[in-house]
């Protein structure tokens, strides 16, 4: 009927946002802000900015998405993050359906 | 107080340890290693046969449910990866003992470079720090591990400011700060 829901079809949209996994970094009183930042620079190479930027999320808001991909990838990241002694579990990205 | 100098870059970092803080830093090590030890599935194969030890301690005993650990420090030290139980339950089959093994694996590098000067006389064992991100990890998860036994949380630096010297509990909260003030230390450094 209408080409918007023929594209969709098509596309599989639903399919490929179940496909979408964030990994979640959660604030805690016990890791440093440094510490965290130089973890987020060491497993993601991001620059200091933009891991500094994410670490205060994290601090200021509870919580901060640090990565997304598919669940294996985002499985990894999560055990990555338990190695470094980060609280962090993944879901599905919620925030991709519009 | 656990200075580090030099840096990592130029490759002379090292650390200044007095005794009484080398062992402190050994007695956490050698407790949470322990800990972590307690939490092994292997003993569930009652099996002579080696590769089937090897087996099971490398993917742990895949038969039954695997629960989230009931001592808090060791739920915080290996978490659930996934809100929803279920998830979290059948991630930790296959994953917590590789986590576990990481962790002790960083404990026992800090522990080899626990070593007390040859000379009695010296006041402080200078330890060169050819691995940060080892020493790091481990002193964090000591961090994590005391803080839980202490219920750390935001305001916990105020209230150990405050804390009478007959308190039990202060000489703990000390070792917790000065923890946190070593890692400070030894990032600045890198």
């Amino acid at each position: 009927m209408s080409s918007q829901t023929q594209l969709d079809e098509e596309l599989d949209l639903s399919k490929f946002f179940d496909n979408l996994w964030v990994a979640i970094v959660w604030d805690d009183p016990v890791n440093l802000m440094n510490y965290v930042t130089y973890v987020f620079i060491k497993l993601f190479n991001f620059s200091k900015e933009k891991a500094h930027k994410l670490m205060m999320q994290v601090h200021t808001e509870g919580k901060a998405v640090v990565a997304s991909g598919t669940r294996e990838e985002m499985e990894r990241t999560v055990q990555q993050l338990h190695e470094h002694g980060l609280w962090a579990t993944l879901q599905r990205d919620d925030y991709g359906r519009v | 107080m656990g200075e580090f100098k030099g840096s990592f870059k130029e490759g002379d970092l090292s650390v200044a340890l007095s005794n009484d803080e080398l062992h402190i830093l050994i007695n956490l090590v050698e407790q949470l290693l322990e800990l972590l030890g307690e939490r092994n599935f292997t003993h569930h194969y009652q099996s002579d046969d080696p590769f089937a030890q090897l087996m099971a301690a490398s993917i742990g005993n895949l038969e039954s449910r695997i629960e989230q650990p009931e001592d808090p420090v060791l739920h915080r030290l290996l978490p659930n990866a996934y809100a929803d139980p279920e998830s979290a339950a059948e991630f930790r089959k296959y994953t917590e003992s590789s986590l576990r093994l990481v962790k002790q694996t960083h404990l026992m590098y800090l522990r080899e470079q626990l070593v007390f000067p040859v000379d009695h006389e010296l006041p402080k064992a200078d330890i060169a720090v050819t691995d940060p991100t080892q020493w790091l990890i481990a002193i964090n998860d000591l961090r994590l591990a005391l803080a839980v036994r202490l219920g750390i949380n935001t305001d916990s630096f105020d209230e150990y400011e405050k804390m009478k010297d007959n308190d039990r509990q202060k000489p703990l909260f000390a070792v917790y700060f000065w923890l946190g003030s070593i890692q400070e230390s030894l990032i600045s450094h890198l």
